[in-house]
Order: structure tokens, then sequence, then C-alpha cells
């Protein structure tokens, strides 16, 4: 009980807590570069933690429910709906966020900025958060558990949480130019990371059609291993991917890799706007 | 603006937690390895007790402990056995350890032979129960870490706040000093990593003082200086105004740039008049509106001059500030209106309350100021072309808004310039604290 519950924290806290330390040296970098011209307050991130954790108690709440649409697969179909939307309002910030930061409507912009963080982490804590829920209040049911379950949860959680904050800090050390650049590669796994994760949560619902596996690491570097579900966390890794999956996979890379944003870390107006 | 104290202590505290975690996940999975290990050992010790036992008599009902099954085996005939032990065998006639499945349960087994009495013993534990012990027990040692975090989380604050604690004292040294205060930063026992600090702050004090006073005398003695030749220029002029005719072409000249040169040094008084040290001396409550009343009055031949229509709105309003230093402000923004609307242009003034402030706006009809020259128009001589005319052409010099712009910042006030109301003009709107 000790055991799983370290890994399902692990991996779920680490998810969210790398997506928010990236989110987070973001704004530090937008604020830093285009402070005058961008004003982006970093107490978004209270707004969507509070709106997180109460959407993943109440997404927890329904799941019985939830989980007997479409056939008993109504889980998974929106477990996939919630991912969409997160890609959704990554491929807006990574899109749409740079353009024309100089003109008169950066106000706006930055708004829009805002608020794209706040939803793409609320519905990341929802996800991540209501697993949790579950898991613990299934398994908590039961009194001899408790000990064992808690003191793994809060093992788990400290782990995943030192490792966004030693990521946060560890970006903030870097140069502007090199934060922005590793941000937005991270960024760009994530998306494929979500990407990856709708194809196998549609087709666990018979919604996509099974496809042969792409590859086979496991012998190499298990999924279960600490530094699989690190990997996991960090960039997605799976050590048996569908083809389906690789594919969605790179095609969310990309859609970042050729946004502005990532043309603009990555040599460009950066490089001449930040080195000081 | 980041804290040092909660970098400090996040990062800290996030390595402290991710290595005794991880050091604790590893501790735990030997530790249970361990238990594993010294499970079977008493497994093996206890057949080794089963096999003594004396079968000769009534052995039915030996119980061995909770989840604990034994059997004893000799050509096939099954000689003793404990409570709730199935009839059939439990485990392979084969010597070792092994895990069996029965009873809905999984089992760990150990089977020994003896060959003197010829008789196979087989113990069996649940699997289920030796991993609940081990892991309370393994968790017992685990449990200590995890609470202590919180306590070694409030330690590493307590120390970062102890070692800060020297930062913290020299920037409320710092932050006490006054806007005029220029004595040298008195700070004992510093730490060392400050007195660099310290000595360069001190050492850039001292300079700005001393740079300070030599542009204060300047100031002060040129003004004073020029004041007595200019006066006696005046005189001089009147006679010869007198001589030779005041409409004479030249001579009008010659006044104007004797009263442009006089502005001048008026406006030069004016700024050393204004500093910090003074305007703490001479500051008291005054009645903004009315100040404003006093110096229509006294400019509005000026407009009537130049048949310029204005209007003054606005009720009693009270702020902290010196009154001479307020006059001042108050005839450069009225001149300035004056000078550059057209003839027959409106000029509107208004004293209002707005949220917590007091704002004085005056508005004028004329050409208005650019965007690009609003925020270098305080710059002390920056004078810009408005409409398309030199602005040179105009009397002053330049110094207007930059003392405008001075008077507002000793009186904390904040100075914005915006297209005005009318067609075209610009408005000057200096926001004062209210009194409380």
């Amino acid at each position: 009980m000790f055991i799983n519950s370290v890994i399902l924290l692990l991996q779920e806290i680490l998810e969210a807590a790398l997506l928010i330390s990236v989110l987070l040296v973001i704004t530090n970098l937008f604020h830093d570069i285009w402070g005058r011209s961008f004003v982006l307050r970093k107490t978004w991130i209270f707004y969507a933690l509070i709106l997180g954790c109460a959407g993943a108690w109440l997404y927890a709440l329904v799941t019985p429910t939830v989980s007997e649409w479409f056939d008993y697969v109504g889980q998974e179909v929106v477990n996939s709906l919630i991912h969409l939307v997160s890609l959704g309002f990554l491929i807006l910030l990574s899109w749409v966020a740079p353009s024309n930061y100089f003109s008169d409507k950066t106000s706006q912009r930055a708004q829009l900025v805002i608020a794209s963080m706040v939803v793409i982490v609320l519905l990341a804590l929802v996800r991540e958060g209501s697993e949790i829920l579950l898991y613990l209040g299934g398994v908590t049911s039961q009194s001899e558990n408790v000990v064992p379950v808690l003191s793994g949860a809060v093992i788990g959680a400290g782990i995943g949480l030192s490792c966004g904050v030693i990521l946060y800090y560890g970006l903030t050390s870097l140069s502007h130019t090199w934060a922005f650049r590793v941000c937005l590669l991270l960024l760009a796994f994530v998306c494929g990371n979500i990407a990856s994760q709708i194809v196998m949560l549609l087709t666990q619902a018979d919604w996509l059609p099974y496809t042969a596996i792409a590859w086979d690491t496991a012998g190499l570097l298990p999924e279960n291993s600490i530094t699989g579900r690190l990997l996991y966390a960090l960039i997605g890794y799976e050590a048996t991917p569908s083809i389906l999956q690789a594919v969605c996979y790179g095609l969310a890379m990309l859609i970042i890799i050729f946004g502005p944003l990532f043309r603009l870390a990555w040599p460009g107006i950066l490089a001449k706007n930040v080195e000081q | 603006m980041r804290s040092i104290r909660l970098f400090l202590v996040a990062s800290i505290l996030a390595t402290l937690t991710l290595f005794n975690f991880v050091a604790a996940l590893q501790g735990y999975q030997s530790s249970m390895e361990e238990a594993e290990a010294l499970f079977d050992r008493q497994l093996e010790d206890l057949a080794a007790i089963v096999l003594n036992i004396d079968v000769s008599g009534e052995v039915e009902g030996i119980s061995l402990g909770n989840g604990i099954l034994f059997q004893i085996w000799q050509s096939s005939e099954l000689l003793a056995a404990s409570s709730g032990s199935p009839a059939e065998s439990i485990l392979e006639f084969e010597e070792g350890f092994s895990f069996v499945n029965f009873d809905s349960y999984r089992w760990r087994g150990f089977t020994q032979f003896n060959p003197s009495s010829q008789r196979w013993v087989m113990v069996v534990e649940r699997t289920d129960l030796r991993f609940i012990l081990a892991e309370n027990v393994v968790l017992e040692s685990v449990l200590p870490i995890l609470l202590g975090i919180p306590l070694v989380g409030l330690l590493i604050w307590s120390i970062v706040s102890l070692g800060l604690r020297p930062l913290d004292k020299l920037s409320t040294e710092l932050k006490k000093k006054q806007a005029h205060d220029l004595s040298p930063v008195v700070y004992e026992n510093s730490a060392r990593e400050l007195e660099q600090v310290i000595q360069s702050t001190n050492s850039f004090i001292l300079r700005l003082d001393e740079v300070l006073e030599r542009e204060k005398r300047f100031s002060a003695d040129a003004a004073h200086e020029l004041r007595t030749p200019i006066s006696a220029l005046k005189i001089q002029l009147h006679n010869l105004g007198e001589e030779i005719g005041s409409d004479h072409e030249s001579f009008q000249q010659l006044q104007s740039g004797v009263e442009r040169m006089q502005h001048l040094i008026e406006q030069l008084l004016s700024l050393y008049r204004t500093t910090p040290e003074k305007f703490a001396q001479n500051c008291h409550q005054v009645d903004l509106y009315q100040l404003v009343q006093e110096q229509i009055a006294q400019l509005y031949s000026s407009f009537e001059n130049r048949n310029q229509i204005l209007e003054l709105s606005g009720d009693e309003a009270l702020i902290e500030g010196d009154d001479f230093a307020l006059q001042t402000l108050v005839s450069n923004l009225l001149s300035n209106a004056n000078k550059y609307t057209p003839e027959g242009g409106k000029i509107l003034v208004s004293v209002c309350e707005i949220d917590s402030d007091i704002v004085l706006s005056v508005e004028d009809s004329g050409p208005g100021i650019a965007e690009e020259d609003r925020l270098r128009i305080f710059d002390r001589f920056y004078r810009s072309d408005l409409g398309g005319n030199s602005n040179r052409e105009m009397p002053g010099c330049g110094l207007g808004l930059t003392i405008v712009a001075h008077i507002a910042e000793l009186h904390q006030a904040r100075v914005v310039v915006e297209g005005s109301n009318f067609e075209s003009g610009s408005a000057f709107r200096v926001k004062f604290r209210k009194k409380k």
C-alpha cells in the first residue's frame, strides 16, 4: 500500500508541479523581458490552485456518475476532453502570446496569456487531483491502510513538489535566453505527452482503433522504474506506445515548435532584447 | 522582485526533502527485503522445531501462530498438522523455499527432509500478514522523517531569517533616511559581506552631498549675484527709454531681452528655494483652491491682454504643502497656458477631488503637445516645437515645467500631461494626496 501510494502521488504531483514550474518561469520571463508593456502578475497561480483543487474535488465526486456515460467509458472520454482543452490552451499560449507584444493591445494580450495559464493549470489539477482523491478515498476506507497510504502519499507528494521547486529555481538561475529555450522545449514535450494520452484514453474507450506498438523499450527502461516515471512526467516517456500515439505526440510537438513563441526563444528577437 | 529568503528556504527545504524522502524510500525497500529474509530464517527455525515434535501422542490442534501452518509427513502419511491445515500436502516434497496459493491466500513455504527419521516437514506462512507486519515495523522508522519535515522547514526559516538579519537592518536603516538626509549610514557590528556595500553607499552619499551642495551654492550665488546688476540694468533701461523713446525697435528688443533674463533668474531662484530641506521646514496646510484663485487674480491681466477666456471651477481643497512652492507651480502652469493658447482661446482651471486625490487641472485650447514630447518637456531647458511654429519665438527659458515637476515631487504629487477636452490643446493634471 505504501509503495503504491508513493508511486501514484509521485507521478500525478510531479506532472502538475513541473507544468506549474515551467509556466511560472515563463511568467517571470515575460515580466522581465516586456515588463513595462507586458504586465503579468504572478498571483494568477493562486487563483489557478484554488480553482483547480475545488475542481478536482468536484470531479472526484461526480466520477462514479461520469464513468457510466457512453456505455461505461465516460471517464476515459471526459478525461480525454479535459486533455484536449488543455492542449488547445497550450497551443493558444504559444501562438497568441508573443505576437504584437509592443502594440497597444498588450494589456488584453497579457490577460489572454494569464487566462490561458489559469485554465491549463486548473485542468491539470482537476485531472491529477481527482485521481489522487479517488485513490486516497478508496484505500483509506480501511483503517489499517491509513498510515501506510498517507505516509506513502506524503513521500510521493514531497518528492514531486521538491522536483518542481528545484526545476523552478534551476530554470530561473539560467540566463533569460536559455531559461526560455528550456521552458518551451519542456512545454513542447508536455503537449506531446497530452496528445499521446488523449489517443491512449480514446483507444481504451474504443473510440479510436488499436494500432500496432511503435517500439518497445521496456527492457531498456521500464515505465514503472523511478527514472521511467520521472521521464514520463518530464517528457511523457512510454515504453510501448502505439503508432497513433507516437504520431500524435510528434504532431503536437511540431505545432509548438513551429509556433511563434518557440521561434522567439530560439535565435531571433529575444537574443537582441534580453542579453543585458 | 524576487525574495532571497523565499529562495533560500524553498530551495534548501526542497533539496532536503528530496534527498530525505528518496533515502527513506531506499531504506524502506532494503528494510522490506531484510524483513523478508528474517521471516524466511524464522520459517526455517520453525521447521527445525516442528521436526522435533513428538508425534507419538496426540498432536492435533497445535497452532504456531496466526497465519502459520505446518505438516509432518512420512512416506506419504500425514503424521501431524497444525489446526486449520488441509488434509493434502501443502507443499511439494522438495527441500527449500517456495510460494504456494491455497485457501484464497498466497503463502511462503519451507520444506525440510530429515533423513534419519525419514520425515518431511512443511511450514507455510501467509505472505500478506508477513508483508503488513514488516511494513508496520519499517514505517515506524520512516514516520519520524515525515513528521520532522515541518520542523526542519521552521528551523530553516529561522536560520535563514537570522542570517539575513544584517541585510534587513541595513535596508531598514536606508528606508528610514529622508530624501534630504545625506548623512552617512551608521551601521555598527555589520556582517563582513555588507561592509563593502556600506562603504560604497557612504562614499556615494558623500559625493552626492558634495555635488548637490556645489550645485545649490552655484545656482543661489549666480541668481543673487545676477539680480543686482539686472535691477541696475532695468533702471538704466528706463532712463534710456525716456531719452530715445520707448517705441524704438532696438530699445524694445533690449527690454524684452532683459525681461527674459530676469525671468530666467527668478526661475533659477525658485528652483533653489524648493529644495527638500526648505520644503520640510515650510510645509503646512494649504487651501489649493484659494491659492489658485489668488494666482489667477495676479496673472489676470496677461489673459485679458490676449482676450483669452479663463474659467475656474472647484471648491475648498486642503493639502499639505509649501505655500510659496505651490504658488510657483500654479503660476508656471498658468503662464504656460497663457503663452501657448492663441488669442481668444479658452483655458479651464479646476481643483477637484477624485477618489483620494486632489487634482489641479489646467486645460487649454492651444496646439497641444506631441506624444513623444510629453515626457521630455519636464527636462531642464527642453522646449518643444508646437504646431509647426518654432517654440523658440515664445518667451521662456525651458525651466517652468522642470520646476513644476520638481515641486510636485516634493509634495509627493504626480504630474500627468494629456490632451485637453477642447478640440486641441493640452491638459496638465497635478494629483496631490488629500490631507487626512
